[in-house]
């Protein structure tokens, strides 16, 4: 009996250093650069860090990232806008910082190729909600205000949940005992491809269950009502610049009393959900939700698109 | 609960340690915790499905001994087709009430008379086909005194519900799995270590094999009138591996599982991709219910042994009802037709014993493996085919699949919505059946090499392909749940 046991952990063990060998040397793990919240109680990316994002299983999709000075996935070192030339500034989340993709081929760079004397500056981070995006752009108005447009890119399922900016709890996944475990490659691994996906929702389950949650209706509250609000909320709270700023937005996320209420207080939007329906091929990553080139290469031609209608160099002059 | 869940991985160990550790000083003890263990496994899907187990055990124990005190024949033939009533009265109840209902409306339309009848709001319980087949087998043997039943309640129900088998078999024989649970067990080491080898290859095929081709198949079966013949047939092959790999994947861990417990089920798979005609490859697939039918449907007709027609008639039957047993669908009724008419050729000219008793592709005559080499693959052609009336959801989806397999032979590039890489999974293939072939003569230990680093080399591969294929958006329930 002691056998069968001693030789189960030895063997576990020796398999579970194998692994994490077999990880390191395919280097299948995500690197993720470290966080902080800045002077400004703004949370970015630490600056000045260079790295490789891996995601999806067997190393699919790999991006090299380099944060700037500023603390953003970028080409551009630093970001200095002028009043004599044109910039436009992309705020979002994880799709618009695109670690999944090399840093020299964002959708910034995809648009500053089909712009010609046009800069365009990334601020994308990760779990960035409309909150932060606005607090951002309100923090940093010294820089925000020489620069001619900003596209803020806004998942209406996702970016709404709150009507005021608060510091993120994403600041804690720095903790000592986080750390640790960002050492094992293998766990880093695991975890990203959903390995342990099964484990959190039984333990979420468990505590729902004792708190007597029960989950079907948790999940089928419709929130569309206090997406609104907190977008009317945060509109307010930071005097929004409907002239300067333009909504990225898939319309097909949207909830019609949102669009309806953007369309009567004249947002100016740009939805790219048609030209994404139109083309039939994946649009998004394999075993992960974001953009592909393909999908980044329709957003790129929508906010081109958008610029070239609106004449900003003749508006400018 | 899944062999491949956390609720799983959690259930085992408790149930190991209590068995071995806690209450192993009494027999009986020791079964009932196997039958508490088994029915809180099923319950775990649907308890309310538990009384039905419940109330065949009890059915098929009471008429056992009733079998076995009566010495008056009719009255033994009276309790065995009770027996035979009750549990596939079950069966059809729960698993062909709506298919008969609709078969029998399609047909009075067909004909031009219109009638409504309702078909109800049934769950098919899971494994119903498995553990009904299981209790018959136990009356049917005691009704032909092959077997001796047993006075002992809380055995009996072990061997009904035994957890690692219950849900989707191996349907075991009373005669092989009752005695060992009358059995005093010990723990034994070298069971346990092959058995943890099953429960791992197991896995793997799952998890890597089966799982991984599960989208790619789905997204070709239900969009194949978009596709050409070189997709379709990848498709094809695919669901053949998805199915082998899920179906002898449960088994393995089911086996396996079995081992840790100190008993010993039937193997189910002996490598049927290998086969070298459709007769061997029905001895190697879903073993435990094709010699079911073997020994309590084909026998008892007549088998081989009365003419010709009748061995005919026969071999018809057996393939139509297996066929219906897996589903109340035409397409497994025209899959078992399909079959019946592959074997008929073998049968009239008597070779489908031919490779019986001869160990896979073994032979070192140069001439020799090239006929196996062909006989496999066109064997493998034709199963194939098989499986596409199986996958598909009508017999007019299958027969327009096969058209187009047949017909369009354009080139296309095929991406699947989430952008597979397909190459990954030809590689991923091409390892199985070289490995499958390397172990083709030990099925029931799989990773069985002298070399013990070469043994730990493949343990850490077969994990690390899990890591490497392991998706969590598929559905992880296996195919054959729903028979």
């Amino acid at each position: 009996m002691k056998r069968i046991i001693l030789k189960f952990i030895v063997y576990s063990i020796v398999l579970l250093v194998s692994l994490e060998l077999l990880v390191r040397v395919f280097h299948l793990h995500n690197e993720r650069p470290e966080r902080y919240a800045d002077e400004y109680g703004v949370e970015k990316w630490v600056p000045n860090q260079t790295g490789y994002s891996v995601t999806g299983n067997r190393k699919q999709n790999v991006g090299e990232y380099r944060i700037n000075d500023f603390g953003f996935n970028s080409v551009y070192s630093k970001y200095q806008p002028s009043k004599d030339s044109i910039e436009i500034a992309i705020i979002g989340d994880s799709f618009i910082e695109g670690f999944h993709q090399d840093y020299t081929n964002s959708i910034s760079r995809k648009v500053e190729k089909k712009l010609l004397n046009i800069k365009v500056f990334e601020f994308g981070y990760a779990g960035y909600n409309l909150a932060e995006e606005l607090n951002l752009m309100q923090a940093y108005n010294h820089l925000f205000k020489d620069i001619d447009r900003v596209v803020v890119y806004m998942r209406f399922t996702d970016d709404l949940l709150t009507g005021e900016y608060k510091l993120s709890s994403r600041l804690s996944l720095n903790t000592p005992l986080n750390k640790l475990l960002k050492s094992s490659k293998l766990i880093v691994y695991a975890k990203d491809i959903g390995f342990f996906d099964p484990i959190k929702e039984k333990i979420a389950a468990v505590i729902n269950f004792s708190r007597g949650v029960s989950e079907d209706n948790h999940k089928k509250k419709n929130n569309d009502s206090l997406y609104l609000e907190n977008f009317k909320k945060l509109v307010n709270i930071y005097n929004y610049n409907k002239e300067k700023n333009v909504l990225l937005l898939d319309y097909s996320l949207c909830s019609q009393d949102f669009l309806n209420h953007l369309k009567e207080n004249n947002f100016k939007t740009i939805d790219f959900n048609a030209d994404f329906n139109k083309v039939n091929v994946p649009k998004t990553l394999i075993y992960d939700q974001h953009w592909n080139d393909i999908g980044r290469e329709i957003i790129a031609d929508r906010i081109v698109e958008y610029i070239k209608n609106e004449n900003l160099s003749i508006r400018k002059n | 609960m899944l062999f491949n869940s956390i609720d799983f991985v959690i259930f085992l160990p408790i149930v190991f340690i209590l068995y071995w550790f806690v209450l192993n000083k009494n027999l009986r003890i020791q079964n009932f915790l196997l039958v508490v263990a088994s029915y809180v496994f099923y319950g775990w899907w649907d308890w309310r499905f538990l009384s039905l187990i419940a109330f065949s055990t009890i059915v098929d124990y009471t008429l056992g001994i009733l079998l076995d005190k009566e010495e008056n024949e009719k009255k033994r033939k009276l309790y065995l087709w009770t027996s035979i009533s009750i549990n596939l009265g079950f069966l059809g109840f729960f698993k062909y009430y709506n298919f008969f209902v609709d078969s029998f409306v399609e047909a009075f339309t067909f004909f031009g008379q219109e009638i409504k009848v309702e078909t109800l709001y049934i769950i098919l319980p899971v494994g119903i086909s498995f553990y009904t087949f299981q209790t018959l087998s136990y009356t049917i043997d005691v009704y032909k005194k092959k077997l001796e039943p047993t006075k002992k309640i809380v055995a009996f129900a072990a061997f009904v519900s035994f957890f690692p088998q219950l849900v989707a078999g191996p349907i075991e024989r009373a005669s092989n799995l009752l005695p060992q649970i009358l059995q005093k067990r010990k723990l034994n080491y070298c069971q346990s270590k092959e058995g943890l080898r099953l429960i791992l290859w197991g896995l793997f095929k799952k998890v890597v094999i089966a799982d991984s081709l599960a989208p790619i198949v789905n997204d070709i079966f239900t969009n194949y009138e978009m596709h050409s013949s070189p997709v379709l047939i990848m498709g094809a092959v695919f669901f053949a591996f998805q199915i082998y790999g899920d179906f002898s994947g449960y088994s393995d861990i089911a086996i396996g599982t079995a081992k840790l417990f100190g008993i010993e089920l039937m193997s189910n798979f002996k490598f049927p991709y290998l086969s070298r005609n459709i007769g061997e490859f029905w001895r190697r697939w879903h073993i435990s219910l094709s010699t079911w039918f073997r020994d309590y449907l084909y026998i008892p007709l007549g088998g081989s042994k009365e003419s010709k027609v009748i061995g005919i008639r026969n071999v018809f039957i057996i393939f139509l009802v297996s066929g219906f047993w897996h589903g109340a669908n035409w397409t497994f009724v025209f899959w078992g037709l399909f079959h019946a008419l592959l074997f008929l050729p073998s049968f009239l000219l008597g070779t489908n014993r031919k490779y019986k008793n001869d160990a896979s592709l073994s032979s070192f005559n140069i001439l020799k493996v090239f006929s196996n080499v062909y006989n496999t693959l066109l064997t493998f052609i034709l199963v194939t085919i098989g499986w596409v009336f199986f996958r598909s959801n009508t017999l007019t989806d299958s027969f327009a699949y096969l058209k187009i397999i047949f017909t369009d032979f354009s080139v296309e590039n095929y991406i699947h919505p989430n952008g597979y890489r397909l190459i990954d999974y030809f590689l991923l293939l091409l390892f199985f059946l070289v490995y499958e072939y390397i172990i083709r003569n030990n099925e029931r230990n799989p990773i069985a090499f002298k070399n013990r680093y070469l043994r730990l080399a493949m343990y850490i591969l077969l994990v690390f392909l899990m890591l490497l294929f392991y998706d969590d958006g598929v559905d992880r329930s296996f195919i054959y749940f729903q028979f």
